[in-house]
Parts: structure tokens; sequence; C-alpha cells
């Protein structure tokens, strides 16, 4: 009985301590940077870990300024909010014609987003290059945002049909029978029960779009209209001495999606348990 | 308010008949209640008359309207379901009025038959509640109003009591009873609980494997069972069958013992001389030995209170026999029993037929 009872403690033990070395994985090379991003030039030099004798949010002050970082924050901001929004309001209406109606080619079409998803940027990234100056969208924040729809809407009609797949079928049963046409059952009923997913949905794709490099790299080449991701590329050329400034820049780029990660947090963990319990 | 009318109403799913063919005519302000054990499509024809399941093949009218076709909407029913179906992120206010906004309707006309329809139920002091924070029997009242204010030709219930405790499906039921006496509207009823069945309709239908087995009265389903399956599915304990043969002019069971009084009963056995004795347990009587049909050896005892449930077997088949309550015998004595005269079915060995 003692001897199962230890045996059973040392093996909880085992797993803390491998929940823990992860945990510092992740978070270890994060702090550095944080902590990197308030040193001098001086403090660097006395070790990685070292701490600073006071915190250098000037760093924090030359990116923004040097970096143009004031520019590219906005240009994010204004490519991902229509990306993120629209790309929500397409893949509800989508997912809800996969999840309930049923119309020719349904699963052709299926099989197309599901394809879309798997193909990288990488390998249309040349064509996409010539339609978009074919149309004369080069170097415009329509030439950012169009294409990342495009990409969005297969993932966010799938996660959407899912998700409301999930919803309790007698709830639009009711519906039904209250008289409230299709788009009144979207609206008045499916969206707010969906608040979690779409909450989960909008986190994802706002961080995908946010990170986004090649597009906007290939079909944006005036810094008026570069993103975060962009800037920072160009930041590190004419930065690459000043370390501290840098890691600051980066810390940048990153602060908006942990943000809104920690605002959506709660809301993001209810949509990825969604139906996992009455 | 209306009469339904099912003519050979098909229902199929892909290669799987549901249900091969009802016709049933529920009357204008009928309660009726369909019955059966899981899976006899009782809950998939409330689906149909619904409008929320296709129909395969025959005719549905609901009044005088043919709505085979017709969506769920412009039937005029309105439908209670097994797990409420409310909507969680509306107050029980808009929960009630949501159908009648769908229609366009006045906001004073949905405040008075809401506020009219939560005085019935009862559920007036929580109309600005959420249902997450109500209880079982509080949703369900919902339920049955957000139904009420619809003014809804025919009710429709989907197994309505079964997430509620005991105690609480009792009360609910009688309401429900209570609610089409006031109401007046044609009303079906699905549900697995033949109790509910017999307390609540003005007709039950039984049904199994989606064909109807006998629609009658609580008291002709009760009394007069159409077949074997019926016999047994109405009742509770359900009804005691024995396998018989004809010995001279008496039934006689498979061990040979014959059952004296039984005559009437001998002369409707078919020529081939076996068939199957039915008994309710409540129709089995204590008697004096010398006028004992069978001698009970008693197994087991469950004292209920208003009667006492005696268990035994006799000629290999496992008994129940209700008693009076003050009767207790223990395991191991033997109690003489006699069917009540008149009591007893026999029902046909192969098909589970009644032999009238």
């Amino acid at each position: 009985m003692a001897s199962t009872s230890s045996t059973t403690a040392v093996k909880a033990l085992s797993f803390r301590i491998v929940m823990w070395l992860f945990a510092l994985m992740t978070i270890i090379p994060f702090g550095l940077l944080l902590l990197t991003s308030v040193k001098s030039k001086q403090d660097l030099f006395r070790g990685a870990f070292a701490l600073p004798d006071y915190p250098h949010f000037e760093n924090y002050v030359s990116a923004w300024v040097d970096g143009h970082f004031g520019i590219y924050f906005w240009n994010s901001i204004i490519v991902v909010v229509p990306v993120v929004a629209i790309s929500i309001v397409l893949g509800l209406l989508t997912g809800f014609a996969f999840a309930f109606l049923s119309f020719p080619g349904k699963k052709l079409i299926f099989v197309l987003l599901t394809i879309g998803m798997m193909v990288p940027t990488e390998a249309f990234i040349i064509p996409l290059y010539y339609e978009m100056r074919y149309l004369g969208l080069i170097n415009s924040y329509a030439a950012m945002i169009l294409p990342q729809i495009a990409m969005s809407v297969p993932f966010a009609t799938l996660f959407m049909a899912s998700a409301m797949q999930q919803l309790p079928k007698d709830i639009l049963e009711a519906a039904m029978l209250d008289g409230a046409p299709r788009g009144m059952i979207l609206r008045k009923v499916i969206v707010p029960l969906m608040k979690p997913s779409i909450s989960s949905l909008g986190l994802f794709l706002f961080i995908w779009t946010w990170n986004e490099f090649l597009i906007p790299l290939i079909l944006v080449n005036d810094d008026v209209y570069r993103t975060m991701p962009l800037g920072m590329l160009f930041f590190q050329g004419r930065y690459t001495v000043n370390t501290p400034v840098l890691t600051a820049g980066a810390v940048l780029v990153i602060a908006p999606i942990i943000i809104v990660y920690l605002i959506f947090q709660r809301k993001f963990i209810e949509g990825l348990t969604a139906g996992a319990s009455k | 308010m209306a009469s339904i009318h099912m003519q050979k109403l098909v229902k199929k799913y892909g290669d799987l008949t549901v249900i091969p063919g009802i016709d049933l005519q529920i009357a204008d302000h009928e309660f009726v209640v369909l019955v059966g054990p899981s899976g006899c499509g009782k809950s998939t024809l409330l689906r149909v008359l619904a409008g929320l399941e296709t129909i395969d093949g025959g005719d549905l009218f609901i009044g005088d309207r043919k709505v085979n076709t017709v969506p769920p909407s412009q039937r005029d029913i309105a439908m209670v379901f097994q797990d409420y179906a409310l909507y969680p992120h509306m107050t029980v206010r808009q929960n009630m009025a949501f159908a009648l906004e769908m229609r366009g309707m006045a906001g004073d006309e949905i405040a008075t038959r809401v506020q009219q329809a939560a005085k019935l139920l009862d559920i007036d002091p929580y109309l600005d509640r959420r249902p997450k924070a109500l209880s079982g029997g509080q949703r369900q009242r919902v339920a049955m109003g957000r139904a009420i204010v619809r003014d809804p030709q025919v009710f429709l219930f989907d197994e309505p009591l079964s997430n509620l405790d005991a105690k609480l499906r009792a009360q609910v039921r009688t309401e429900i009873k209570a609610l089409s006496q006031t109401l007046r509207t044609t009303m079906v009823f699905v549900t697995h609980d033949q109790i509910e069945a017999m307390t609540m309709a003005d007709r039950i239908v039984v049904m199994k494997s989606g064909v109807i087995q006998q629609v009658g009265t609580p008291e002709e389903v009760y009394e007069t069972p159409a077949n074997q399956f019926v016999a047994s599915f109405i009742g509770s304990p359900s009804m005691n069958f024995m396998p018989v043969t004809v010995e001279g002019e008496r039934l006689a069971l498979s061990d040979g013992h014959t059952l004296p009084g039984t005559a009437d009963l001998a002369r409707r056995v078919p020529e081939k001389g076996s068939a199957t004795l039915g008994v309710r347990p409540e129709h089995l009587a204590v008697v004096p030995k010398d006028e004992a049909s069978l001698m009970a050896n008693v197994e087991l005892v469950e004292p209920l209170g208003s009667d006492t449930l005696i268990h035994f077997t006799v000629a290999g088949t496992k008994a129940i026999a209700r008693v009076e309550p003050d009767r207790r015998p223990r395991p191991g004595d033997v109690v003489p029993l006699a069917p009540v005269p008149g009591k007893a079915h026999l029902f046909e060995t192969a098909s589970g037929a009644i032999i009238h």
C-alpha cells in the first residue's frame, strides 16, 4: 500500500518536473527578450541574465520612432481588422451553409476548401503577384487584405461549420418552429451561442494575419504600406548592432498579439473546449 | 384548433423504413399519447407532424390543409422538446416572445400574451431570468409557456418529462393535463412511460417498430389489449404470461398442472390446442386453498405501502401478483392464487394476437 502511494507520488513529481521544464523552455526565451529590451548596450556585456541598473524604456521610444513602427503598427491594424472581421462574417455564412444546408457540389467544395488550407503561400505567391499587378493593386492595402481574406475563409468555414454542428439541434429546430427565417436563426440564435467559437476564430485569424510576412513582402514595396513583421525585417537591417533596440522592436511586434490573447483568453479557452461537456 | 389526419404515412432514412405506413385520425381538442419502447418510431412520427422530418409517402392533414411539404413555421404548431430547447442567451420573457416577434406582432400584444401565459404557468416571477438560473421544472414550464403564447392549432410534446425527477414529473404531468383541459387544444404527447400515457391521454396510440399496435382510450388498451405486446407494455408491473394447452375442458400449464375454472377460456383456444394465458398482477387474487388455480411459492416480496407485490415462478415462468398491503407472506411461503373471473386474456402463441 505504502509502496503504491510512493510510486504514484514519484510519477506525479516526474510529470511535474517535465511540465515545469517545458514551461521554462517556453518562458525563458520570452523573458530574455523582455529583459534585453530594457537593457543598455553596456548591460549586455554583463551577461544575458544580468539585470540592468534601471529599465531603459527609451529603447522602445527609439524603436517606435527610428523603426517607423508607428506607421507599421497602424498599417497592421488597417490590414488585420478587415481581414478578421470579413473572414468571420463570411465564415459564419459559409459555415452555416455547410453545417445545415444541402446544395449541389457540397462535398466537392468542401474538398476544395480543405485543399485551399493545405497549399502554402509560397506556392501561389508569384501568380498572385501577377494577378494583383494586373488589377493595379500592388502597393495598396487591398493587395494585403483581399488575398488574406481568401486565405482565411477556408479555415473560417470549416471552423464555423464544425462549431455550428455541435450546437444543440433542438434549439435550432425550436427557432424553425417559432417561425424564424434562416437569416434570423443565424443572427438571433446561432451567433449569440457561437460567441466563444467566434472569439477563438478571431484570435487565430488575428495572429496569422498579424504575423503574415510573405504577402506584404512581395505585394508591397512602399514603406508607407508595410506591416509590423516586415517593418521588423527592415529595422533589423538598420539596427543590427543595437540589440536592445532590436528586441524592443520585436516586443512591439508581438505585444498586440499578447494583449488580444489576454483580452479574449477566457472566451478562447471556452471555444477550444466547446462541446467537450454538456 | 384542428384535427390531424395521417393517411398511409411513410418515413424512411435511406433504405431503412422507420414508419411503413400509418393511418391515424386525431380529433380536434383531443389529447393523444403516442407510447412505445425506444426505437418504435413515436418521436419520428411527432417530428414528421412538426415538419422537422420529410414525408416519404402518404399524406398528412392538419385541419383541412394537406401539409406534406409545408415548412414547420407555417404549420401553426408548437412543440415542447425533451431538453426544453430554450434559447440560453435570452431571458424567459425573450424566449416566450421570440415566436411572436417573428410574426411581427405588436409589442403591447406580445407583452400581454407573455404575461398571461406566465401567470397561467406560475412563472411570472422569473420572466427576467435566463434559463440557467431556473430549475428543471421551471425550465419545462417556460418551454410550455413559449408554446402557449403562440396559441397554436396543435401542441406537440416530445417526452417533456423525462429529464425531471419522479416527484416533479408527477407534478408537471398533472399540470399538463390541467392545461389541456383549460386550453382545449389538440395535443400529441410522446412518451415511453405507460403511466404518463394512462394518466394523461384521451386516447393512447401504442406503437412498435413503426406500426400502430392499438389505438384506444386508456381503459380500452388496459382492459382489452389488442395483442400480447400491448398487454405487456401497458400496466405496471407487466402482465404475467404463461404458455397453456387445453386438457379436457380446462387450461393446463406446461408443467401439466390444470387450472380449475378455465373452461370458458379453454373453449376459445384454437384447434392446435396451445396459447398464452395473460393475467395482470392485480387480477391474481388470494383465495382459499380449495379454490386456488395456482399455488405460488413466494420468492420475493415487495411491500409498496398501497399494496404488496409477490414474486413467484409458475411452470418455469416468472410471475407477479399484487395483493392487499396487509398481506405480507415471507419468501418460501405458499400462497393460493386464482385469476379474477373475466379478467384473464388469451393470446395466440405465434402471432401474439388476442383470442376473443
